[in-house]
């Protein structure tokens, strides 16, 4: 099956950049790893995979802005499932963030 | 530094574009430095001061003891004397401790001593309501702009609050630098270049064409949004940001309402002996009578409870309603 | 101290004396603040700064501007409102300023100058100057918020500030002891750990010797110094202001003049005789006299200047 993950709905945050990733394309992902940190205007946000998987594609790189709720990355449970063009449909991967 | 031209843009947060402001001219004026509450290694209470303490060091980012009268009065008897102060005033609110030695001395100075002393201090200073109850939460600009010797800006985006800032930092009086609680989540581009936005400079930010609004600060968002759900019914709204509030470019004000025809004055802070009723004026003195109405929130203390701050501070749907009843009745209208 | 220091200083007690006399008797005086009685205050605290200082001081400005060497007749130029005044004639006496001279300049909000100095003070040493600052206050500004504020600051920064508390005892009608709740004024160093101490105001001699040590403790970069000094004023508070005490308290005070006591002070140390003392007399009334003449012979400002250096 195939995920996204999206930014997290964060009190009093409009958009996010994106600071680093810590996962690439290709590489498996296992629940509590942190994916990717988030800039806000007050703080950083830390995600974690809610669940293990495979980071397929990341959407936006390290320095782009993305909006609250919108897809950063493309997960799926296998490593070779395909990736579809149109990810807005997709389940959003369950995830644990921490605002550091 | 050049003027408003075009370069290459870089999006960053409202605070950042603050940051940058200020670590460019520190760098560039070993005179620049900054007094106030919890911005050293705390950064600012935004992270608008984030990197300053670390690059210049405690003697230049220094954090002073809650007294407002006295650290206001350092900074204006500092830039007397030469150094170029920020004076950062974490709540609008506490902005009254200094009154005195901003006003009595500080825009005085120059007149009083015969143009022998003047005090180029920067009072930074957050205005605005988020919860934070009567006591934090006032937008108090307006009891400004009547004070002789005293300049007073407002950004609305974070390229203007580069800019502004930039020019605050080389202005050679007062100035009164007024950004915004609800502004700090914002990211905007800002020109990559050096460019300072000139005072008394106000910016068209959307055309239009069957009436005028002007605003400021975060209003201005609220603005723009109201201008959008007047769109749909079939209303151009042309939106002005005033950036600046003393000196006001009225003549820019006035171009547009005589292609519009109309007046909507926006604010968060009272409207009476608001910015508004200053705007509506000078617009009718050089247009003669306009149809018009001035928009604020009500006249009373803004609570930190949920529901009383919602009534009380204007909306995009409270403004769009008096647009349209100030379009349909082409008369005064009371807005509270 | 050398003998022409001494002379010069009781020079200027009896100018800043015929000086302010002169100008009270004029019927366009305007509001002024006169300090008779209380000129071994100004002249022991200006003996005791140094070219590069800055001196702020209250509304009670005229005999410390005096005292710092601002002109006479420009001074009194400014006082009668003439364009060639120091501040061009929109200052007057409550914001005197001659800070090329070293007179930073009045303030006549009461106790508005106090935190200014501490800013004029973080200049200094920020620039890496060997200079301080004064700042010249009475005790009707003793309660004032912004002085205890500073105190703290100016402390806790070690800034290069020196504190003098002109404590005429009366601030307008109201007693010192009515309004001020420490035993000595100078209590309040201890407070903040600033050196203080307090000194008879009316003896020229000690106000020199209590002020250059606390300027030298500044001087030295060792932080702020306070000095109190209890003087009394002979006359009311202003021009304007009734008198509160009696005839017979104020020959009592009048009893205590300080450049009488000094003058017979050093009559007594053979550093004056009659003959001396009227030269500086006649000195002092050519120079009062050259500034009335020259403030006379001044134009006041245009109407169009109201609008010069307002921004």
């Amino acid at each position: 099956m195939l995920y996204k993950i999206s930014v997290p709905q964060v009190a009093d945050v409009e958009e996010i950049r994106i600071l680093e990733w810590h996962r690439q394309a290709g590489e498996p992902v296992a629940q509590g790893d942190l994916v990717v940190e988030l800039e806000t205007h007050k703080a950083i946000v830390e995600v974690r995979a809610g669940q293990n998987g495979y980071l397929r594609k990341i959407l936006a790189e390290a320095g782009n802005w993305q909006g609250i709720g919108l897809p950063l990355a493309v997960l799926s449970d296998g490593q070779s499932e395909p990736v579809p063009e149109d990810v807005q449909a997709l389940v959003d991967l369950p995830v644990d963030f921490e605002i550091t | 530094m050049s003027s408003e031209r075009r370069s290459a843009m870089h999006k960053m947060f409202f605070r950042e574009a603050i940051a940058r402001a200020v670590r460019e001219e520190m760098r560039d004026n070993p005179n620049v430095l900054i007094l106030g509450q919890d911005v050293g290694r705390f950064g600012g209470s935004y992270r608008e001061f984030d990197g300053l303490f670390e690059e210049f060091g405690p003697e230049r980012v220094r954090d002073m003891p809650v007294a407002e009268p006295a650290m206001v009065g350092m900074g204006v008897g500092a830039a007397a004397a030469g150094l170029r102060p920020l004076v950062s005033i974490t709540y609008m609110d506490f902005m009254m401790l200094g009154l005195d030695p901003l006003i009595n001395y500080g825009a005085k100075l120059r007149y009083k001593t015969g143009g022998q002393l003047t005090a180029p201090v920067v009072v930074k200073t957050t205005a605005g309501a988020k919860g934070q109850g009567v006591a934090h939460s006032q937008c108090i600009e307006a009891w400004l702009m009547s004070v002789p010797g005293l300049k007073v800006v407002a950004p609305a985006t974070p390229a203007d609050a580069y800019g502004l800032l930039k020019t605050a930092l080389r202005s050679d009086g007062p100035v009164v630098y007024v950004d915004h609680k609800r502004l700090f989540p914002v990211a905007g581009e800002v020109p990559v270049d050096e460019i300072a936005i000139p005072f008394g400079s106000a910016r068209l930010c959307r055309s239009g064409t069957d009436l005028t609004i002007t605003a400021h600060s975060f209003m201005v968002r609220t603005a723009l949004e109201a201008a959008k759900l007047l769109e749909k019914a079939g209303l151009s709204a042309e939106v002005i940001d005033l950036r600046s509030l003393a000196p006001l470019d009225i003549n820019t004000i006035v171009a547009s309402v005589k292609r519009t025809g109309r007046l909507l004055t926006l604010e968060e802070g009272q409207i009476t002996t608001g910015v508004g009723a200053e705007v509506v004026t000078r617009v009718m003195e050089h247009l003669g009578p306009i149809d018009f109405t001035r928009v604020g929130p009500l006249p009373a203390p803004v609570s930190s409870n949920r529901v009383l701050e919602a009534a009380c501070l204007p909306d995009a749907a409270r403004v769009a309603t008096a647009a349209r009843l100030l379009q349909s009745s082409g008369k005064l209208v009371c807005s509270n | 101290m050398p003998d022409q220091n001494l002379l010069t200083m009781l020079r200027t007690m009896k100018l800043i004396r015929a000086f302010e006399e002169a100008l009270a008797a004029r019927p366009d005086h305007g509001f002024q603040l006169i300090s008779s009685g209380e000129e071994a205050v100004a002249v022991g605290l200006c003996a005791s700064l140094l070219p590069s200082d800055q001196l702020l001081t209250g509304g009670r400005s005229i005999g410390p501007a005096l005292a710092r060497g601002v002109d006479p007749s420009r001074l009194m130029a400014e006082l009668l409102g003439r364009s060639s005044g120091t501040n061009k004639g929109k200052g007057g006496r409550g914001h005197l300023a001659d800070p090329a001279r070293g007179f930073f300049g009045a303030h006549a909000v009461v106790g508005g100058n106090i935190s200014i100095a501490a800013g004029v003070a973080l200049a200094l040493q920020m620039t890496g100057k060997d200079a301080i600052a004064a700042i010249l206050f009475g005790d009707g500004a003793f309660g004032a918020g912004a002085l205890h504020e500073t105190l703290n600051i100016s402390a806790s920064m070690k800034l290069p500030l020196l504190f003098v508390c002109n404590n005429n005892q009366l601030s307008v009608s109201t007693p010192r002891s009515q309004a001020l709740a420490p035993t000595h004024l100078s209590d309040i160093g201890a407070a903040f750990g600033i050196p203080s101490q307090t000194v008879d105001g009316m003896d020229l001699n000690a106000v020199r010797k209590s002020i250059s040590k606390a300027a030298n403790h500044v001087r030295a970069k060792r932080g702020p110094a306070f000095v109190e000094c209890i003087s009394y004023r002979f006359a009311s508070h202003s021009t304007t202001a009734r008198e509160t005490r009696t005839s017979e308290e104020l020959a009592e005070i009048r009893a205590l003049c300080p450049i009488v006591s000094q003058s017979r002070a050093l009559k007594a140390a053979g550093l004056l005789n009659d003959i001396l003392a009227q030269e500086l007399d006649r000195w002092v009334a050519e120079t009062v006299e050259e500034a009335l003449r020259f403030a006379d012979a001044s134009a006041m400002p245009d109407a169009e200047e109201a609008l010069l250096d307002v921004i």
